[in-house]
This record gives C-alpha cells, sequence and structure tokens, in this order.
C-alpha cells in the first residue's frame, strides 16, 4: 500500500533526527573535553537535521489524509435541503410509509418484474439515485 | 469488495442525514445476514442504523431483530432504551414510549435524546403548541442545538408565524455563516412575510446565498422574484425601481443560462431555453395578480 511506504518515509525521517540530534549532543561533550568550545556544529550534522525534518514533514502529509478546502462555503456547495432538513432526533414515524411498505397480507401474489438486464441485482441497490 | 462499498455507502448516508430508508434497509439487511463477523465494531451502528429505516419502511421484524442484538450487547444503554422507545412510537404506542422516556430522564436529567423524543410524540400526536412550548423550554437550556433550532422553524411555519421561524433561522445563521442553504431559507421566509421592507431584505438574503454558493438555483429565482416584487411596488423611488429591475433582469439571464447549460450538458431536456424564458416572465405575470399578502 502505498501509506506503507510514507509510514516508512517518516520512520526514516525521525530515526535521521533523532541521530542527528546524539551526534550532535556527542560532538558538544567531544567539544567540552578537548576544551574547543568555540567551534561550530559540523556542517553535515546541520544538513541531516534539515534534510531529516523535512522528509519527516512531506511523510506526514502524505499520511495524514485528504486535503479539505481552504473556503469553508465551497463543501456545502453540493449539500441540498433534501438532507438539510433531515434531524434525525426528531424523525417521525407517523407517516405514509408505515402504510405503503406493508407486506401484502392476503393479495394474490402478482407476477414479479424481472430484474433488469444486465445490472446484477446487488449492484442496482447501491446506484439507484445516490 | 462489495462489503466495503456497502458499509462506505451506508456510512455516507449516516453521516449526511439521507433518510433513503428503502435503500439503507436493503443493503442493511444483506449486510447484517451475510457480513456481520466481518464488520467487527462497525456493526452495531449499522444496527441502529438499519433498525430506524426499518421503522420507516414498516418493516417490524428487522426492526424487532436489530433492537434484540443491541439489547443484548448493550443491556443498560440509553441509547437503546431510546431505540426502543422510538419502535413503541412507531407502533403509536405513545404512553408506553412517554413511560419509557420518563424513565430515562429519571436517571438522567440531561439527557437530550430522550426530551428531543418527547417533543416529537408530541408533535406525531398533533399537539403542535405543546411541542413548541416544549422546544422552547428545551433551547432554553441548550441553546446551541442546531438541529432544534431548525425543527423550531420548521414547527413555526407550519403554524404560519413567519416572524418566530425568522427569528429561529437567524440562530441558525449567526452560528453557521457560510451556509448558503440558511440564508436563502431566511430569504423565502422574509419574502413570505411580505411587505416592502421584508421583500428587500428577502432579496438581500438571497443574494448573500448566491454569493456563498453561485449554483443555488432557488436563490436565483428568489432574487428574481423578489426583486421584481419591490421594482413592482407603487411605493419605491424611481431609482430603487430602476435598480431593482436591473437585478431581476440579471438574475432572469442567469437563470436562462443555466437551464441553457444544462440542455447542452444533457441532450433530452425538453425544456428549450426560449420556453424557460418565456416561463419566467409568465410567471413573473402571475404574481403581479396579487398573489403574496402585502
Amino acid at each position: 500500500m502505498a501509506s506503507s511506504f510514507w509510514k516508512g518515509v517518516v520512520g526514516v525521517g525521525l530515526f535521521a533526527l533523532a541521530h542527528a540530534a546524539f551526534s550532535a549532543a556527542q560532538h558538544r561533550s567531544y567539544m567540552r573535553l578537548t576544551e574547543k568550545e568555540n567551534e561550530t556544529l559540523p556542517i553535515d550534522i546541520v544538513l541531516q537535521t534539515l534534510l531529516s525534518f523535512v522528509i519527516t514533514c512531506y511523510g506526514i502529509v502524505h499520511i495524514s489524509g485528504e486535503f479539505k478546502d481552504m473556503d469553508a462555503s465551497s463543501e456545502l456547495k453540493n449539500k441540498t435541503f433534501d438532507t438539510l432538513r433531515n434531524h434525525p432526533s426528531f424523525y417521525l414515524f407517523n407517516h405514509r410509509g408505515r402504510v405503503l411498505f406493508r407486506a401484502p397480507e392476503q393479495e394474490p401474489s402478482t407476477p414479479s418484474a424481472q430484474a433488469l438486464p444486465s445490472n446484477p441485482l446487488r449492484l442496482r441497490k447501491l446506484e439507484n439515485y445516490h | 469488495m462489495m462489503k466495503i462499498k456497502m458499509r462506505d455507502k451506508l456510512r455516507k448516508w449516516r453521516e449526511e442525514n439521507f433518510r433513503n430508508s428503502e435503500q439503507i434497509v436493503d443493503v442493511g439487511e444483506e449486510l447484517i445476514n451475510e457480513h456481520a463477523s466481518k464488520l467487527g465494531d462497525d456493526i452495531w451502528i449499522i444496527y441502529e442504523q438499519v433498525m430506524i429505516a426499518a421503522l420507516d419502511c414498516s418493516r417490524d421484524d428487522l426492526a424487532w431483530s436489530c433492537l434484540q442484538e443491541l439489547k443484548r450487547q448493550f443491556p443498560d444503554s440509553h441509547r437503546v432504551k431510546r431505540l426502543a422507545g422510538m419502535r413503541l412510537e412507531a407502533l403509536e404506542r405513545y404512553e408506553d414510549a412517554n413511560k419509557l422516556y420518563d424513565s430515562i430522564l429519571q436517571d438522567d436529567p440531561t439527557n437530550t435524546a430522550a426530551r428531543k423524543r418527547k417533543i416529537s410524540i408530541l408533535r406525531a400526536q398533533g399537539k403542535s403548541s405543546e411541542a413548541i412550548r416544549e422546544l422552547n423550554e428545551y433551547l432554553e437550556q441548550f441553546v446551541g442545538d442546531q438541529e432544534a433550532w431548525h425543527e423550531l422553524s420548521e414547527l413555526y411555519i407550519n403554524e404560519h408565524d413567519y416572524a418566530k421561524a425568522a427569528f429561529c433561522l437567524e440562530e441558525l445563521m449567526m452560528t453557521n455563516p457560510h451556509n448558503h442553504l440558511y440564508c436563502e431559507q431566511y430569504g423565502e421566509v422574509k419574502y413570505t412575510q411580505g411587505g416592502l421592507e421584508n421583500l428587500e431584505l428577502a432579496r438581500k438574503y438571497f443574494a448573500q446565498a448566491l454569493k456563498l454558493n453561485n449554483r443555488n438555483m432557488r436563490a436565483l429565482f428568489g432574487l428574481y422574484m423578489s426583486a421584481s416584487h419591490v421594482a413592482a411596488s407603487p411605493k419605491v423611488s424611481a431609482k430603487v425601481k430602476k435598480d431593482n429591475v436591473k437585478y431581476a433582469a440579471w438574475a432572469a439571464s442567469q437563470i436562462s443560462r443555466a437551464y441553457q447549460v444544462r440542455r447542452v450538458r444533457e441532450e433530452n431536456v425538453k425544456c428549450s431555453a426560449h420556453g424557460i424564458t418565456k416561463a419566467v416572465y409568465t410567471v413573473a405575470m402571475v404574481h403581479n395578480v396579487n398573489i403574496i399578502h402585502l
């Protein structure tokens, strides 16, 4: 999966960051021992820190899922009243669905309509209009 | 593969408040019967979703079996008790349902779900003024409940108390400034109230809804209607009249353009752009015979 590759990238980046931190600490203690405290950190440690930071950030961005639009109203553009006016906590059940969908008790069985030609019955359930 | 698609569809329907109960029962029943073991912990919320859809579709057997599964897994849960109450409501056993909700509220006075169901019972029994009163009391305590504000606005609209409905929608617009649908519904309520200031206000809110979402056709029609009415009113100055005629003309052109684009995209749409423009102007003339109350 692509995401495990990016997880690997983040892991490598974090490890490199930790490694650079240890090297810097070790370098500091070496400087203290040899009393040359005015020498700056060697450039390869600095480069390693910056590079591993960039790699970690890049990897995290890829792991963390889809970006959303900054414009707050844009993700509402497809919302309609069909769904907005449904309040699940206030659903009423005394509508005609109670009668419409009631299983016919003693109706003579009518020949059921044949299933649509190409689409298998299962897929049709999902594709009706949503 | 199928079951992942089905599960994702069910989640989409659940999160976006779709009430396509027939489809939910179809898909959910299959998912439960065939793939129950592979769903893990998702299955409980699917049971809840399918149960409510089954109540809509009069599938009491399915609802009962879902309820039994949930009761077995969560024996003392208030949420499951509420579902049992909903089932009683669907069977029109309102006293039993009320007793159940009262027992939940005795256990936990802050339970909002039970209070909302009691209000729905009042509404189902047709006692709308009591439902409104109870809902107002509920909203005094839980001011941030968006669903309840919208429900209250719907109750007021059914009672033709448009001023109070507008107030509820104002609360909603305040907390959701980027939602074009609340702006548009507010504009519609103001338009229905009638009177010159309300019409101008309606036009402004329709324009705001269009600013937030330029594909909102209802707002476009609303802008056209309110601008034409303001222009036709005898009490306005010539400048205001001219401006509103311009707005109405712009809205009409946008509407006919939208239909034209749609016609080009879907070859078999029967309405022609010319026909729609004619229809729009005919509607305008009909309305000049004053159907709205001024």
